[in-house]
C-alpha cells in the first residue's frame, strides 16, 4: 500500500477542482486577471507536484 | 468529450454563464465537489456507522454534528436530511394527515407538494393568489373558512412557499401562518428557493415545518433536502418503527418510518455538508446577489417591449419576464423562429433558457460573479440591437 500515492491522487483531483472552480467564476471568456493568473499558476505548480510524488511512487 | 461509454461530460458551467431558474443554486462549491470525489461509492458514509445504526447519529464523518447544525441554523428543534424537499414534504404529510383530510396548498404551490399530499390520500384545496401574484394571509382566512364550510372540517395542513418557483415572489408568511394557527392548523414552509441563498428563520416566520431543497438551493448534488421542525411535531414527524416480524420476531431499531430508515447515505449528504460551511456564509451575501441581478434586470428593462412579471424592484434572483413585445417580435420573421433567441445567447456563453422560449420565460442570476452579470446584461442588450430592436438608455 503507498498511502503516499494514494494521498497525491486525492490532492492532485482536489487542485484540479480547484482550477474546475475557477473555469466556472470565469466563464464564458476564461479572461482571468492577474490574480486569479497567479492562483492558477500556483495551483498547477502544486498539481505537477503531487504527479511527480505519483510517478515516484507507481512508475 | 465524453467521460464514460455513452455520457459526454456535462460542462455547463464550465463552458457558459447558466441562467437556468432550478439549477443555479445548487452548483456544487469546490469543497462539494471535493467531497464527491472523496465520498463517491454507494455507502460511503457507513464505515463508522455504530449502534444504534441512523444516519443522523454517524459521528465520522460527523453526520450528527450536521443534523444539529441544519436544526439550529433555520432555528428549528429538529431535523434530518431528506432526498429532496419532495420527501420531506412527503415525510410531514405522512406524519399529519389521515386520508380524506383536506389539506391547503397555494396557487403558486409546486406540484410535488400536491403529490405529496395525493400520496396520502388528502384532499388538495388551494388558496387563490391576488392581482400581484401574492398569497396573502386574507385569502388564507378566506380559503380556510371555505375548506371548513365545504369539507365539514379544518385542514390538516397548509403549505406556503417562501418564494414561488413561477414569480420568485415573496410571500407574508408570517402573516399566514397566524392566521393559520389561530384555526390550529400546522404551517409548512417550503423553502426550495429560499434556504441555502438567503437567511431563513422558521422560529421568525412562526412556522411548524422548514423544508430546503439541497440541490436547488444549497449547493449539494440531488436529491438531497432537509425537514426540520419543532419540537412539538418531531415525535409525529420523525416517529420510529414499532413493526415486527411474525416469524422472526425481527424488530428494527430506531429507525424512523417516514425516513424509511436513513436517507442519503454518500455522496449526496457529504456535498451538503461539504458546502454547508460556504451555505452559511453565502446567505448573509444576499444583498449582493439582488444587486448583481438588478444590474441584468435594467439591461432586459431598457429593450424596449419587455416587461418584468415578478415583484419590483426584484428582491430574489429568479424572475419571470415577458418578451412578447420584444424577442418574439423578432422571432416572428426570424429564419431561426424562436430559437433565434437561445441560439444567439448560446454563441455568447449564455444557458440556462429553454430553446425556443420567447414569449414568457424565466431565469436566475443566482451565484454569478460582477463581471459575469455585467456580461450578460450586455449580450441580452446586444441580441436586442442587432435584431433591430430599440435599446432605450
Amino acid at each position: 500500500m503507498s498511502q503516499r500515492a494514494t494521498d497525491a491522487l486525492f490532492q492532485s483531483l482536489f487542485l484540479l477542482t480547484d482550477i474546475r472552480v475557477m473555469l466556472r467564476e470565469t466563464a464564458p471568456l476564461h479572461q482571468l486577471s492577474a490574480e486569479e493568473k497567479e492562483t492558477a499558476g500556483k495551483l498547477l505548480k502544486s498539481i505537477r507536484r503531487q504527479v511527480d510524488i505519483l510517478e515516484e511512487e507507481l512508475i | 468529450m465524453r467521460c464514460a461509454g455513452d455520457i459526454e461530460a456535462r460542462q455547463v458551467d464550465e463552458t457558459a454563464i447558466n441562467i437556468d431558474p432550478i439549477q443555479v443554486g445548487g452548483r456544487l462549491t469546490a469543497d462539494a465537489m471535493k467531497a464527491v470525489i472523496a465520498y463517491g461509492d454507494g455507502y460511503s458514509v457507513c464505515d463508522n456507522c455504530r449502534k444504534p445504526f441512523r444516519l443522523d447519529y454517524i459521528k465520522k464523518p460527523p453526520i450528527a454534528d450536521f443534523h444539529a447544525d441544519l436544526a439550529s441554523w433555520v432555528e428549528m428543534d429538529a431535523c434530518r436530511v431528506v432526498p429532496g424537499a419532495r420527501r420531506g414534504f412527503q415525510a410531514v404529510c405522512q406524519g399529519l394527515v389521515q386520508k380524506g383530510d383536506p389539506v391547503i396548498l397555494t396557487a403558486l404551490s409546486h406540484y410535488t407538494e400536491f403529490i405529496a399530499a395525493e400520496s396520502v390520500g388528502a384532499v388538495p384545496r388551494e388558496i387563490p393568489k391576488d392581482e400581484k401574484n401574492h398569497i396573502t394571509p386574507d385569502a388564507a382566512a378566506e380559503t380556510i373558512e371555505r375548506v371548513i364550510k365545504t369539507e365539514g372540517k379544518a385542514p390538516a395542513l397548509l403549505f406556503v412557499e417562501g418564494v414561488d418557483y413561477q414569480f420568485g415572489n415573496h410571500h407574508d408568511i408570517k402573516g399566514i401562518a397566524k392566521v393559520a394557527h389561530s384555526y390550529d392548523i400546522p404551517v409548512l414552509y417550503n423553502g426550495a428557493y429560499t434556504v441555502g441563498i438567503l437567511p431563513v428563520s422558521g422560529r421568525d416566520l412562526g412556522v411548524d415545518f422548514v423544508i430546503g431543497s439541497g440541490h436547488k438551493s444549497m449547493a449539494a448534488p440531488a436529491p438531497s433536502g432537509l425537514v426540520a421542525t419543532t419540537a412539538e411535531y418531531a415525535e409525529r414527524i420523525f416517529a420510529t418503527t414499532a413493526v415486527k416480524g411474525d416469524q422472526t420476531g425481527r424488530t428494527f431499531g430506531i429507525k424512523e418510518i417516514a425516513m424509511m430508515g436513513c436517507t442519503l447515505m454518500g455522496v449526496t449528504v457529504m456535498g451538503m455538508m461539504a458546502s454547508f460551511p460556504h451555505v452559511k456564509e453565502r446567505v448573509l451575501a444576499w444583498d449582493e446577489e439582488l444587486a448583481k441581478s438588478r444590474v441584468i434586470i435594467d439591461a432586459l428593462l431598457a429593450i424596449e417591449g419587455t416587461k418584468i412579471l415578478s415583484d419590483m424592484p426584484r428582491e430574489h434572483t429568479l424572475t419571470r419576464i415577458d418578451t412578447r413585445e420584444s424577442f418574439d417580435r423578432v422571432a416572428e420573421t426570424h429564419k431561426k423562429r424562436g430559437f433565434f433567441f437561445t441560439s444567439a445567447l448560446g454563441k455568447r456563453g449564455i444557458a440556462g433558457v429553454i430553446p425556443g422560449a420567447t414569449k414568457i420565460w424565466k431565469f436566475n442570476t443566482y451565484g454569478m460573479t460582477k463581471a459575469q452579470a455585467e456580461y450578460t446584461a450586455g449580450a441580452f442588450l446586444d441580441i436586442a440591437t442587432e435584431n433591430g430592436l430599440t435599446v432605450n438608455d
